[in-house]
Formats: C-alpha cells, sequence, structure tokens
C-alpha cells in the first residue's frame, strides 16, 4: 500500500529552481519591475525573465505596467514551502539532539510545529563541565515563580528546588513516574507541601505509563531532554529557547501528555 | 551569467528542501516509510520500481541519516520521522487549499492570520456551498440551518445584516441559543446602538457577550460544537455572501476556534 499523499507538481515546480525561489521570495515582500529583481537579487537580466515567464505561464504572478505581482495564493504556497524549509533546517541544525533518539512522546501537533523552537539552543555538557545541563535548569527554577514538569528520573537537587517555588507561592505542576513519587515528592517539607497542594499550588501527576521525555517550563524558558533509543536518559543534551513560541509549543506539548493520562 | 558567489548563496539557501523535495524517489520512499517499517518487496510494489533504483535510493537516504535498516525492514530514523511529518504537513496544506481553490482564489485573503495560512491542512476536509441563480439564497439558508440547531456561537462578524441578527434574537428569544459572543468593530457597533431593537434583544442581553475590537473586520467566521463556516470579501472590498466555507471535522473547528482567538485577543 502506497498512502494517498504524493508531492504535486507545483511544489516541485517552485522547490526545483533557486531563481524562481528567490524571486517569489523578493516579489512577497512587494511588486518589482524586471531591473528591480535584477539589482536587489544580482541575478542576471536573462535568468529573471526566462524564469518570470515560467511563473506567469503557471499563474503564479501577474504583470501589471511592468510590475510583476506575486497571487495571493501563491504568497501561501510559497509561505508553506518556507515554513517547510524551516523545519528541515530546524531538523537538520539539531541532527544530533534528534538523531538515535527516541521521540515517541512527542504529539502530531508538536512536531507539526516544530519551528516553534526555531530560537533554541543546545546546551551539551563538555569534558569540563559535565553538569552544563542540569546547571543551566537549575539555574532557571532558582529565577523562576512557576514550573510545569515532566521528570522522568530523579535528581536530588529537584525537591529543594522545588519546595523553593512553593515557598514563594508559586505554582508546581509536575508528571512523574509513579515509582519515583515518594523520592521526589515527600522529599518536600511536609509543612510546605500540604498546605500548597490544598491550594491547587502543587499538583503531581503519577503516572505507571512510560515517560520518555523530559521537559521543564519555567517563567521564561523552555528546556527539552530526550531518551537515547537505547532506552537510556541523554543527560549531555538539553534544548533550550526563551522565546514565546517556544513556550506556547511546552505548554501545549506538556497539557497532551497530561491529558494522556 | 549569475556570477558564482551569488549562485553558491542560493543553492546553500535552498539546498536542504531542493534535496528531499525535487526527488520524486526519495519523497516517496520517505512518504512510504511513514506508516510504519518497510522492506525492500513491499517498497518495490509501493513505488513500482526495481530493486536497484529502490536501493539506491535508500542508500542515499541512510547517508543523510533519514532512514535506517533494521533487520530486514527500512524505516525512518527519528529525524525521517520529523521530517515525514512536516513535508504531509506541506502536502496537505497544498491540497487544502486545491480542494477549495475557487473559493480561497476568489477572496481577499489576506485577513487570515499567517499562523493559520501555515495550518491549512487543518481544513483538508472542508467544502464551500455556492448560491446558484436558481437559488440565491443557498448559502444565507444554509447558514441558518447551521446556526439553529446550536446551544452556543462565537463569530466574527464584519457586516451590519439586519437579517442575521434577526435570526439570532430569534434563536435567543427562542431559548435554545443560551450563549452567543460576537467580535465587532466599532462601526458595527455604532450601527447596533442606533437600532432599538437590536440595542435591547442583543446589547441589553446578558446572554450575549459584545466584544469591540479595534480590528479591520474581513472576515465572517462563525464557530459552534460541531461545525464552523467562513464568508469572505472580494478582493475589491465588497462582501460576498455567496459562497461559504463548511467544516465539521475537530480539525476544522480547531483552525476556527485559532482564528477567533487571534482576532479576539
Amino acid at each position: 500500500m502506497i498512502n494517498s499523499y504524493d508531492l504535486n507538481n507545483e511544489i516541485q515546480f517552485l522547490a526545483k529552481s533557486e531563481i524562481r525561489l528567490k524571486i517569489i521570495s523578493e516579489l512577497e515582500k512587494n511588486p518589482k519591475t524586471v531591473k528591480e529583481l535584477v539589482n536587489t537579487t544580482n541575478i542576471t537580466y536573462s535568468s529573471i525573465s526566462s524564469n518570470l515567464v515560467k511563473l506567469e505561464e503557471r499563474n503564479h504572478v501577474t504583470k501589471k505596467k511592468n510590475k510583476y505581482y506575486l497571487k495571493p495564493l501563491s504568497k501561501i504556497y510559497y509561505r508553506n514551502l518556507m515554513d517547510f524549509k524551516m523545519s528541515v533546517d530546524l531538523i537538520t541544525s539539531f541532527d544530533d539532539f534528534w538523531g538515535r533518539h527516541n521521540i515517541d512522546q512527542l504529539t502530531l501537533d508538536s512536531i507539526q510545529n516544530i519551528n516553534d523552537l526555531k530560537d533554541s539552543k543546545l546546551i551539551k555538557t563538555t569534558p569540563l563541565d559535565i553538569y552544563k545541563t542540569h546547571n543551566t535548569i537549575k539555574e532557571k527554577m532558582i529565577e523562576s515563580k512557576s514550573l510545569k514538569a515532566i521528570f522522568p528520573y530523579l535528581h536530588p537537587e529537584y525537591p529543594q528546588l522545588i519546595e523553593n517555588i512553593l515557598k514563594n507561592n508559586g505554582h508546581v505542576e509536575i508528571i512523574l513516574p509513579r515509582n519515583m513519587f515518594s523520592k521526589m515528592i515527600l522529599e518536600i517539607n511536609e509543612d510546605i507541601r500540604k498546605p500548597a497542594t490544598a491550594k491547587g499550588n502543587l499538583k503531581v501527576y503519577a503516572t505507571s505509563k512510560e515517560l520518555n521525555l523530559y521537559l521543564t517550563l519555567c517563567d521564561e524558558t523552555m528546556s527539552l531532554g530526550l531518551f537515547k533509543n537505547d532506552g537510556s536518559f541523554d543527560q549531555n543534551r538539553l534544548l533550550i529557547s526563551s522565546s514565546e513560541k517556544s513556550q506556547k509549543w511546552a505548554n501545549n506539548l506538556f497539557t497532551s501528555i497530561k491529558e494522556k493520562m | 551569467m549569475t556570477n558564482l558567489q551569488t549562485k553558491n548563496q542560493l543553492n546553500e539557501e535552498y539546498k536542504n528542501i531542493k534535496y528531499i523535495l525535487t526527488s520524486t524517489m526519495r519523497s516517496k520512499l520517505i512518504l512510504a516509510m511513514y506508516e510504519s517499517p518497510r522492506n525492500l518487496e513491499e517498497l518495490r510494489n509501493d513505488l513500482s520500481k526495481p530493486s536497484a533504483t529502490i536501493l539506491h535510493g535508500l542508500k542515499e537516504l541512510e547517508t543523510e541519516n533519514l532512514v535506517k535498516k533494521v533487520q530486514k525492514k527500512y524505516q525512518l530514523t527519528s529525524n525521517g520521522f520529523l521530517l515525514a511529518t512536516n513535508m504531509i504537513k506541506l502536502i496537505e496544506n497544498w491540497s487544502a487549499i486545491n480542494n477549495n481553490t475557487d473559493f480561497w482564489d476568489n477572496h481577499d485573503i489576506t485577513c487570515i492570520p499567517k499562523e493559520l495560512l501555515k495550518n491549512m491542512h487543518l481544513l483538508k476536509d472542508a467544502n464551500y456551498i455556492t448560491s446558484t441563480t436558481s437559488d440565491l439564497s443557498n448559502a444565507f439558508n444554509k447558514y441558518i440551518d447551521l446556526i439553529s440547531n446550536s446551544k452556543e456561537l462565537k463569530i466574527i462578524m464584519p457586516i451590519y445584516s439586519e437579517n442575521h441578527f434577526r435570526h439570532i434574537i430569534e434563536l435567543l428569544n427562542n431559548n435554545k441559543l443560551k450563549y452567543i459572543e460576537l467580535v465587532i468593530s466599532e462601526e458595527i457597533l455604532k450601527a447596533i446602538k442606533i437600532n432599538g431593537t437590536f440595542r435591547k434583544y442583543l446589547l441589553e442581553n446578558k446572554k450575549v457577550k459584545i466584544i469591540c475590537v479595534k480590528k479591520n473586520l474581513k472576515l465572517f467566521l462563525t464557530y459552534s460544537y460541531d461545525f464552523m463556516s467562513l464568508t469572505l470579501f472580494f478582493k475589491d472590498g465588497h462582501y460576498d455572501d455567496s459562497q461559504m466555507l463548511i467544516g465539521k471535522s475537530s480539525n476544522n473547528l480547531k483552525w476556527a476556534t485559532e482564528v477567533y482567538s487571534v482576532y479576539r485577543g
């Protein structure tokens, strides 16, 4: 069986020529004459005009008084193509983060919107700083007023970090494996934990299902960690971002994993 | 000749999408492995190509870390899966527009938020209806049908239409409709205030929430729990009441909800 997805000719027609893509990207900003296109792109007059003819034939551009206009639908096609380009660039540039790692727990929605992570940085440990990933997160957690997190493994410092946020009346939501509940949550000072739970400031979702994703969402930063294909958590790589989109992305992912439990 | 530097820059800029999208063999292989791992024979049948061609394509994809061979089956790597998912999104975005080309091409679509234009795939199973010369109000009647069974409605209303308002008021008074949110411009709000009946039954009604926005509204969007509908303006600025896009799937509703929240703020 082959599925019904098929690249149509128009996608291939546009993607095939860098010159056409460049022309379209210029016309997307505003209509231009051939001469203006030559000046902004450094492509020769003959290449520009022959490609404009092809684009006109296929109904992507129209000519009015010497100026070429990109058709509204072609504008959308182009933006979608660039959106795809961005996602391929993103996947490629963080190749060693995704590659040989388990991504089963990423939702379809989060993969389709992977571009929201485009301002991310990949934090890697080095032989001189083997705790770099942990320390980066720790720093964010100390500064943060609230926390949403999926912790698939236990770090001995987490109970204290959570306690600090709760002390300042912050909100904490945590998804963790059931067998970690006592070591993580019961380690938090009872005098802080109990009132926080009663007030709804501390919400814990313990699951017996497998968690193969590490996610934290602090006030201004989200971070994502993955398991390797051999089943062990990769402590050496962490994707981290402070953009608004990435936080929304992390929040959506957190919510849908929470709902599945 | 375009100089070498320009050429190289262009090649570099677009090389990733070109690699995937311009080779029918590579893209078909990736798509064929998307649902589940495939062995060589299955791939040969999927693509109707000889083994040598398929193996050559697979080798290329293996070099790029998009495909791996586990026992006798070929499967996508994590990178390959991320890429395939986004390629399918691209294809579906494209075909969602192509399914209703006339609807999108006839109208002013600058009012649709950028982010939602990138998620047109959510509308792939939506369809548009058209009024005909023998049935001029087909779209309007269909709209009234749709809203008549709703308990709750959210509407971006870019026009002052007494016809629409009267039907909405009737539904409210029958107590069928329990809650309605209307996103309107200041201009429309002013016009509603002038009309005594509308003021009483819309503005002074607890079941109606009016959200007045400063934005220029050029789309008529309605959604409830089980449908969404969209009508647009012509490119010359006139409202078109003859064509309406209707969607009933959860993806259609998701798209409408997101557009609505952009305008509602």
